[in-house]
């Protein structure tokens, strides 16, 4: 058990490193993309609302692997100079941001109505009303909600490594492994460790921030 | 309750429906597949109880070959037939035995047990001759020499493996070329995927610089986009093709390798050759003359 790991700690450690990286920097994207559509979807433009919901059915309603294909295959066919990196975070950032619009729209709406209208009332423009008074409590509310997320992004990093980016993912440095040693068994499960550690991290730092921020209602 | 008694009924009618379209789908399926280049041919006669004796009685000769790897065996999507370099040597077995030949689906995982149990009389899939695979059957004299080459697009300033460091090179994950490329090729950056269909996207649109596994596939690649082209003379490794039949069956294998000399000499081999291959890679090539000994020894060029 433990030799398929340190004979093949490279490869292993090459692989969860890989993998960190993408899921930190798909992480910021779709935070970031994922506040913007959540903005929009509760911005009193009708305009602004329906743009917001088209982003999120499209990007939740199609499969990653297809988005990977798109955003890598189609746009290099249409002489666009990606690359497998920035293909395989544009990917997994902007499905994952569909997500994060939704948590927060619904932590959004976890704040009652009057404190907009407060706001409104007060002389806040509406951008101001959600930046100072609506996001700071919807993320919040939203921080499990958001654990989830991030913890169904990890795993669904593992659908990169497995699409034809060909990026050394720690489950493709696994399969790697897999062929090399015929070990099927040992080489899973040190991939499953791998995600594990990544994962547990997640829940350690989500849990620390709800135990800091969140509100108990 | 009506419905209830009917069920039992209906279950028998299907079960007859379904086993007498069976047998007519395998009658259909030989006639339609044998094109029957023997025919016309008067019946030959063969020493009883060989396994040619058998085959010429039964009048159909069963051979195990690829269906999803052109150009050796493949399904033509224009017109549903099996086509290839590797049938068109089973026709030629056929046409010696005087029978019709039927084509049966046989990929990697199951041709060895085909021959075993007696499904097929004959492989031809793309098979490399080793010594593994002649412990569990016979093999006839390599027909083909298939070779481990490297694919790029046409007026790339890759020449040979050397050139290969610091490129991007695409191959099957778990395939022998993974270790191969390892030991040759140590400096190139691997991209490891699951078919050679996403090696193929991933050299169109210019992801990686070069692919590499068997000539068989990457003249299936060119035929698919011709701006890709074979780096001429670089040779990774050398993958001699057996035709595969019941182990020990010295009879047969000696009836094989005639009709296979009899192939290689009057002509039949280089046009098959040309058409399956040489208008695609603009290569030439000579019927292989080395015997299973030497292929089995590693001793082939």
């Amino acid at each position: 058990m433990f030799d398929v790991l340190t004979e093949n700690f490279d490869a292993f450690a090459s692989g969860l490193w890989v993998t960190t990286r993408l899921v930190f920097a798909s992480f910021v994207v779709a935070l970031v993309l994922g506040t913007v559509v959540a903005a929009l979807r509760v911005a009193p433009v009708r305009a602004m609302q329906a743009a917001g919901a088209v982003y999120v059915e499209i990007f939740r309603n199609t499969p990653l692997l297809v988005l990977l294909f798109i955003s890598f295959a189609g746009l290099r066919r249409a002489e666009v100079d990606i690359s497998a990196w920035t293909a395989g975070i544009a990917s997994l950032g902007v499905y994952t941001s569909a997500y994060v619009a939704e948590a927060l729209r619904s932590g959004v709406a976890a704040v009652s109505r009057g404190q907009i209208e407060a706001g409104l009332s007060l002389g806040f423009s509406y951008a101001a009303v959600l930046r100072r008074i609506v996001l700071p409590q919807a993320f919040r509310t939203v921080i499990a909600p958001l654990a989830s997320v991030t913890i169904a992004m990890v795993k669904n990093s593992a659908i990169v490594g497995a699409s034809l980016l060909a990026l050394p993912d720690l489950l493709k440095e696994a399969r790697i492994v897999n062929s090399n040693t015929f070990q099927t068994t040992e080489a899973f499960f040190w991939a499953a460790v791998g995600y594990l550690l990544l994962t547990a991290t997640a829940t350690v730092v989500f849990r620390a921030l709800e135990s800091r921020y969140a509100i108990h209602r | 309750m009506s419905r209830r008694r009917w069920v039992p009924v209906a279950a028998v009618a299907m079960v007859m429906a379904l086993a007498g379209a069976g047998c007519g789908g395998d009658d259909e399926g030989g006639g339609s597949e044998g094109t029957s280049q023997g025919s016309g041919q008067s019946q030959k006669s063969f020493e009883a109880g060989t396994t040619m004796a058998r085959i010429a009685d039964k009048g159909e000769i069963r051979i195990g070959v690829k269906y999803d790897v052109p150009p050796f065996g493949f399904k033509n999507p224009r017109n549903n037939q099996i086509e290839g370099f590797d049938i068109d040597f089973g026709k030629a077995v056929a046409q010696e035995l005087g029978v019709k030949p039927t084509f049966v689906e046989a990929i990697s995982d199951n041709r060895i047990p085909f021959i075993t149990d007696g499904t097929v009389d004959l492989v031809l899939s793309t098979m490399t001759i080793n010594e593994e695979r002649a412990q569990e059957i016979g093999f006839t004299d390599p027909y083909f020499i298939a070779r481990g080459r490297i694919l790029t697009k046409e007026g790339s300033d890759i020449k040979g493996v050397d050139d290969l460091a610091g490129k991007k090179v695409c191959t099957a994950l778990g395939s022998t070329y993974e270790e191969t490329l390892k030991k040759q090729a140590p400096r190139a950056d691997l991209r490891l995927v699951d078919t050679y269909s996403e090696c193929l996207e991933l050299i169109q649109n210019g992801a990686v610089d070069a692919v590499s596994t068997d000539d068989v596939i990457l003249t299936g690649m060119i035929i698919q986009d011709d701006s890709l082209a074979l780096v001429p003379g670089e040779e990774l490794t050398v993958e001699p093709y057996g035709g595969g039949f019941k182990r020990g069956d010295t009879k047969f294998a000696e009836f094989l390798n005639g009709v296979l000399e009899k192939y290689k000499s009057d002509g039949r081999w280089q046009r098959a050759y040309d058409k399956w291959l040489g208008q695609y890679t603009k290569e030439e090539q000579k019927p292989p003359d080395a015997t299973l000994d030497q292929a089995l020894q590693g001793e082939v060029t």
